[in-house]
Parts: C-alpha cells; structure tokens; sequence
C-alpha cells in the first residue's frame, strides 16, 4: 500500500517533494476515498504512524514555543497551530469514517478480517487496524449481550443466532458494491467491465480521466492507488 | 394478526430516528412480540409432534427449515406444510423487527455516546422529556435497564479506543477547521479554565475570543455558545 502510494505520488508530483508533502497528500487522498467509497478499504498504518509522529512531534513544537513567549514568535505559533489542527481534523475524519462504516456492517467485516487473517499471515495493510479490530469484537460483544438480554434469551434456541442465513435471507449486511462513486484515474490502469442494463462493455481507463462508475468495477484499482475517488 | 406488534415497533424505530430524544423503551411490545414468538414456536412443535419420532428434543434445537424436511413430507400434507411456514416465516420476521428496534437505539445510544454527552444527562434529559410527553408523570428513565448498562459498557469501551488517539481526540469536531480562534458567548457559568494564554473566568453572558481546541468540550456540553 506504502510502496503503491509512493509510486502514485510519485507519477503526479515533481520529484524533489519532500517526505512530508507527500504524507499529507497521501491522507488527504486516503481520507477522501475513504469518505465515498461505499466498503472499507485497507488500514494504511504506515502512513498513519508516521502522520501522528509528526503531529506529535509539531505539538512539542509549538509547546516549546509558547514556553518562550516570545512575542514575535507569536505569529508563526498561529499557523502552526492552523496546520496541527487540520492535520488533526484530517486524521480524527478518517479514523470516524472507518469506525462508522465497521458499525454499520459489523459482521461482514468480522467475517472479513477472519477470512484475511487466515489466509495470510501477515498482510503489509490489513484491512482492520489492530485497535479497530479489538473495537469491532467488543462492540459486537456488548451488542449482542445487550440483546440477549432484551429479548433473544427468551426465544427458541434455533432462532438465537444473530448470523442466520437460513430461509433465504442471510442475517449479515453487506455493503452495496454494485453503488456509483465518482473517481479520477491517477495512471493508467487497463480496462474495466462496464454492466450495462442489457449488456456489458469495457472502459480504458486512461490517467487523467474522470468517471462515474460502480464501485466494484474499480474497486481494486483504487485499493491498488492507480484510480482516487473524488 | 401475525407479526402486528413487531411492526408496532418498526414503526416506532423509523419515527425515532428523527428526534432528537429518545422515547421511552416499549417494553410491553417487545414482551408481547417475544411472546409471540413463543406461542408460534410452540405451535410449531405441537404440528410436528405427530410426525417426529421419539426423539422430538433434539429435532427441536435443529435448524427450522431442516425440520421440515427431515421429519416430515410437505407433499403428503400440504395444510401442514403451509401452517408451518407461515409461522416460521413469521417468527423470523418478529425477530427481525426486534432486532431493528433495538440496534435503532442502540445506534441513538452510541452517538449520544460519540458526541460527548454524559451518560448521566442521557438518562435525565430522556426522562425529562418522556415527562413532558406523559404531562408531566414520574420522571423515570426512558432506557430499559439493559439498555443502560449498554450505555456504560459502550462509553467504557469508547474512552479504551479513544485512549489510544490521545493527540487527535477523536470525539472532536467533524467540521473542517478554519479559524483556531473563535469567539464564544458563555451560556452557563464553567467556573475557571486555564489555556496555554493563561486562565479565563468563564462566567454566564461574557465574551471572549478563544482558542477553539480549548473549548471544544464546553461547547459540546452547552456551556458556551459559538458566535459565527
């Protein structure tokens, strides 16, 4: 995921850009498709520990600067602060937004998470971070006490579980894949099978183009970073 | 008619995701609807008492549907066959209905929960406005008593995630911030502050021009008020 990020970055900026641009365009990209994508996509942690080192770092800074109180500095403190709190904004938006969509479909990314973990052992991005994953089995754990204890105790045992997929309908909500997102191609990135109503057709997707497409035409391509959502 | 009551309680969920308080747990649906549920499952088994043999309670913890099929030919008595759909359908569908009535609230919960309101003023201010809704009854809490002990097991579990993004402070504003300084009018008196410009008496109808991230909180709890 780093490795990718670093190559998109690399096609679309000049060279010379430093670590910290880059970081910053990185989240802000991570943060925007995260937001409009309508499924989760992979904890970037690398790019997110490095981000809070620096937040970290900056809020030593600027304490250390208010410590001199000197009034010249007062100016510069001004911006730094400006920049940490958007810098905050942007980390604190993203982490909710993962959060809000793990709540909404908690079972299917359980069964996700599940499913990766047995897979392979270690993935460079997992999907859940280590903290978002203990937050999932609590959460799920509270929730189903908590209706267990409402009303599910008293129902007969084989309609108890909460992941049934007998009668035709499985319990487990999943997100829409099949929902329209607006993306931009950052490189070029072959091409796509289009579903028409009748038929099926492909798109080239060429960098620098913008499309209206199902999300999981080009679901892969944004997790590979050659296409961001907008 | 089947399943009336459950609907009773989808209903009452749409309606509350508009409010802004929460209305008080509809426990006696929700009784009647598990009971419901009770009497179609006992239904169930007394239709297929006839036809399971010998060992009925072990049949009994099997999968419906399975059920069915293995004890019993849908073809020989098509009567049956349809009665015991109809009840299972309708026993899913009754759990399914609870099951969205309870998430709706726990999903109010849990944003009342992220968007720092004390679990205290959650219990308060439900009751007080089921108070006003009753004209003006015994201000009892509108959360049944799971659901209360939800609420603290979900705050616990919100402060043990939030502990670990201390710098970000995740409950923090959603909005883009602009400006680090903002102008607050007080609205309740808070007592004294200390900021990194020294401290600030806050006491009710002053002004002042403030560092957003040090009154984030007070603002979120309705002391002070932000003036655009």
């Amino acid at each position: 995921m780093d490795d990718d990020i670093q190559d998109i970055l690399d096609s679309v900026s000049r060279p010379s850009v430093p670590q910290r641009t880059l970081d910053l365009q990185a989240l802000t990209r991570a943060w925007v498709n995260e937001r409009t994508s309508p499924e989760l996509l992979p904890y970037p942690s690398d790019l997110v520990e490095r981000v809070m080192e620096r937040v970290k770092k900056q809020i030593e800074t600027i304490e250390d600067m208010t410590g001199t109180a000197d009034p010249k500095s007062n100016f510069t403190l001004v911006i730094l602060q400006t920049e940490l709190e958007r810098f905050k904004f942007l980390v604190r938006s993203f982490l909710r937004a993962r959060i809000a969509k793990i709540d909404k479909y908690p079972h299917h990314y359980r069964a996700e998470a599940l499913k990766e973990s047995q897979a392979t052992l270690s993935t460079p991005s997992p999907l859940l971070s280590h903290l978002e994953q203990q937050y999932l089995q609590s959460h799920q754990g509270l929730l189903s006490q908590h209706y267990h204890s409402s009303f599910l105790s008293s129902f007969p045992t084989a309609l108890q579980k909460l992941d049934d997929t007998a009668g035709g309908i499985s319990m487990v909500d999943k997100p829409e894949e099949d929902s329209a997102v607006f993306c931009r191609v950052l490189r070029d990135a072959g091409s796509v099978e289009i579903q028409g109503a009748t038929s099926a057709s492909e798109a080239e997707l060429r960098r620098g183009d913008v499309f209206v497409i199902r999300w999981s035409a080009v679901s892969d391509a944004v997790k590979r970073g050659d296409v961001e959502l907008i | 008619m089947y399943a009336e009551q459950a609907n009773k309680l989808v209903l009452d969920a749409k309606r509350i995701q508009n409010l802004p308080h929460l209305p008080p747990y509809a426990a006696t649906t929700v009784r009647a609807v598990t009971k419901e549920v009770r009497d179609l499952d006992r239904e169930v088994s007394n239709l297929l008492a006839p036809y399971s043999s010998g060992s009925s309670s072990t049949t009994q913890s099997s999968d419906g549907t399975q059920q069915i099929k293995s004890s019993f030919s849908p073809a020989d008595d098509p009567a049956t066959a349809c009665a015991l759909l109809v009840n299972h359908l309708s026993m899913r569908r009754n759990k399914r209905c609870l099951l969205a009535y309870h998430r709706m609230r726990t999903d109010k919960l849990e944003g009342m929960c992220w968007s720092g309101v004390d679990v205290a003023e959650i219990q308060d201010a439900s009751a007080s406005a089921s108070g006003r809704q009753s004209g003006g009854g015994a201000a009892t809490s509108s959360l049944s008593a799971e659901e209360e002990q939800y609420v603290h097991q979900y705050s616990d579990l919100l402060a043990a995630y939030k502990g670990q993004w201390t710098d970000i402070d995740l409950t923090g504003s959603l909005e883009p911030p602009r400006d680090i300084f903002i102008d607050v009018r007080v609205l309740r008196d808070a007592g004294e502050i200390q900021t990194e410009y020294g401290s600030i008496t806050l006491t009710r109808n002053s002004q002042f021009y403030v560092r957003q991230a040090d009154v984030e909180r007070l603002i979120q709890q309705g002391y002070l008020q932000r003036l655009s």
